[in-house]
């Protein structure tokens, strides 16, 4: 089974920041940026963007560098980001929300890291000694004598433009490139596809390391509208909702998890700035519909909600699905639709053979968001990118390891996974990882972390621990993990056992204990 | 007493019979949707938005109520 996406021209040269500067050149008044108070039109933004290229260029870190942004949402941000680009790098987001133990060791895996962007709020997050940090504030003098014109740095649509960390199988995050050509593309789908233009102003309302953040972040510049930013390291519900009705904001990309805080918002508060948006793009984990279909069923609700699926590898998002006649009685899966532009979706069994209609397969891409691949790596996780022949043609293909079907009106259903990760709040989490991080806490032998969904139905981490002395302190657990790990990513429950069980094989039992979780939170909302 | 309107809201959010000043907001169970649920209990019974940013500073019903103090919020 194959679903085609439609196929459509690309310039000869598909550069994200391109669109940008023409923008710039067209609508040098327009607002591109505003965040908190302070607004950038798109000629300043330009001009400041080009300095830090300059910069850049003038440092040796030009095209095919890679370089850190660790900054709060800020006018900065995207300063580094186009500067970035224009340079002929790639950017790398380092979310200042993650501890700074978990940023250096990320910072350390990047190959080739020319230097680390941070700001006086950031810059203590980062051990020197991994790159050159700058602070873009103490560079200003120095920036402001470089040339405020476009760098002469020629980019083509192969070059990569950001890679993010994503979870593996194997314990260690893994560093997903993307190419300009498939950010190009997917941001031309968006624009096309669904109307969007230089009204279409953005709120950005996720963590800076999804690659959902970064569509968010470029999105509205690459349509000529205006981006608006919180000033805030976390989401924060209060102040998002009220800068969407405050600045007219008109489209929102988030991770379901986030778009029911919203609605919840909303409907306890009896507002309709977020029904009225002109869309509403969320996607990254199973969609629990019945958490938004009274909303959006009200007559008040006419944004146009896209579901959307995607794998990082893959740039982000792959299809998208008009919610609008979706309201099952029965909750079940609600479709993700239909391929991006030229992007196929394929079906495959095992043997990479692909499957008929409405029997399951696992999802894999082709087309032009197959990234770069993981960089630094030349682990297992490398055979996902492989290749078919399609009608006696080669075709690249990136075998994302979910499970799904495709229905009789030709839209995909995803079903979950064929591995153990798992999504936590829109986060794709490798369990193994985590157990990692619990290893290397004072007083644990060992550890195993199960998945166990709430009577709510959202993904929760329990930790199994066996202790390395007589006594353990889950408080002591939790607080030490809080400094290694993303929120997401601490577990939500310990249990204190004395030994693994083991299966046949000798590996852990994970059967055993997620019945163990199952029976210990039977009849609890949460863990007790 | 603002610490006592603090515990209840957190009691009532976190789904607890009782939270006692020094409980830490994760170790209850605390997640993104029960932090939105509460900042907006704030808003509505204390009068005062509270940035999730500080709220994750102040993970403890202590210190949440000493930074709300701070603010000189008027206790509605």
């Amino acid at each position: 089974m194959i679903l085609q996406g439609k196929r459509v021209d690309l310039p000869a040269a598909p550069v994200v920041h391109r669109r940008f500067e023409a923008h710039a050149q067209r609508s040098p008044q327009a607002v591109a940026v505003c965040c908190a108070g302070e607004r950038l039109t798109y000629a300043e933004l330009n001009a400041k963007a080009n300095r830090f290229a300059h910069f850049l260029v003038a440092r040796g870190h030009g095209r095919g560098s890679r370089v850190g942004v660790c900054l709060d949402y800020s006018i900065d941000m995207l300063v580094a980001i186009l500067g970035t680009l224009k340079a002929g790098a790639a950017y790398v987001p380092l979310d200042p929300s993650y501890p700074a133990t978990r940023l250096q060791s990320l910072s350390a895996q990047i190959p080739g890291l020319a230097l680390v962007v941070a700001s006086p709020a950031t810059v203590g997050l980062l051990a020197p000694a991994d790159a050159d940090v700058v602070d873009l504030a103490q560079l200003a003098d120095q920036l402001g004598s470089l040339p405020p014109g476009d760098p002469d740095v020629v980019v083509t649509g192969a070059d990569e433009c950001y890679a993010v960390f994503t979870s593996g199988s194997t314990g260690t995050p893994k560093l997903a490139a993307v190419r300009h050509e498939g950010w190009y593309n997917l941001l031309n789908w968006l624009m096309l596809e669904y109307g969007l233009h230089a009204g279409s102003d953005n709120l950005v309302v996720s963590a800076f390391g999804f690659d959902l953040s970064q569509r968010s972040l470029m999105m509205p510049l690459f349509c000529g509208a205006t981006q608006y930013l919180m000033a805030s390291r976390n989401f924060d519900a209060a102040m998002a909702y009220r800068m969407l009705g405050e600045h007219d904001i008109r489209v929102v990309h988030c991770a379901s998890s986030t778009l029911y805080v919203l609605v919840d918002w909303e409907t306890a508060r009896g507002g309709e700035v977020l029904s009225r948006l002109d869309y509403l793009l969320f996607g990254g984990e199973p969609l629990r519909v019945e958490r938004i279909a009274e909303w959006a069923r009200r007559p008040a609700t006419t944004c146009t909600l896209l579901h959307q699926y995607g794998v990082a590898e893959c740039t982000d998002v792959a299809s998208s699905y008009r919610l609008a006649d979706y309201w099952p009685s029965a909750p079940g899966n609600a479709p993700v639709g239909r391929p991006a532009y030229n992007t196929d979706l394929h079906l495959l069994d095992e043997q990479l053979r692909g499957v008929p209609v409405g029997e399951h397969g696992e999802i894999c891409i082709a087309g032009a968001g197959v990234g770069a691949g993981y960089l630094g790596g030349v682990g297992p996780e490398w055979q996902r990118f492989t290749t078919v022949v399609v009608d006696g043609v080669p075709r690249r293909l990136y075998r994302t390891g979910d499970r799904g079907y495709v229905t009789p009106d030709g839209d995909l259903v995803v079903l979950g996974r064929l591995d153990a990760q798992v999504k936590v709040r829109g986060m794709r989490i490798d369990p193994t990882d985590v157990e990692r991080a619990i290893g290397r806490v004072a007083g644990v032998r060992e550890a195993a972390v199960v998945v166990r969904h709430t009577d709510a139905g959202e993904a929760e981490l329990i930790a199994f621990v066996v202790p390395s002395g007589n006594r353990l302190d889950e408080n002591d657990v939790r607080t030490q993990l809080f400094g290694m790990l993303p929120r997401n990513m601490v577990p939500a429950g310990f249990i204190t056992i004395g030994q693994l069980p083991l299966s046949p094989h000798g590996k852990v039992d994970r059967a055993e204990l997620t019945a163990a979780c199952q029976k210990r939170y039977a009849g609890h909302g949460a863990p007790a | 007493m603002i610490a006592d309107k603090v515990r209840a809201i957190w009691c009532r959010e976190l789904q607890r019979d009782n939270v006692s000043a020094d409980d830490n907001f994760f170790a209850l169970g605390g997640q993104s949707v029960i932090l939105a649920k509460i900042q907006g209990a704030f808003i509505e019974e204390l009068g005062v938005e509270v940035p999730v940013d500080q709220m994750l500073l102040n993970p403890t019903p202590a210190s949440i109520s000493a930074y709300i103090e701070s603010l000189g919020a008027v206790n509605r």
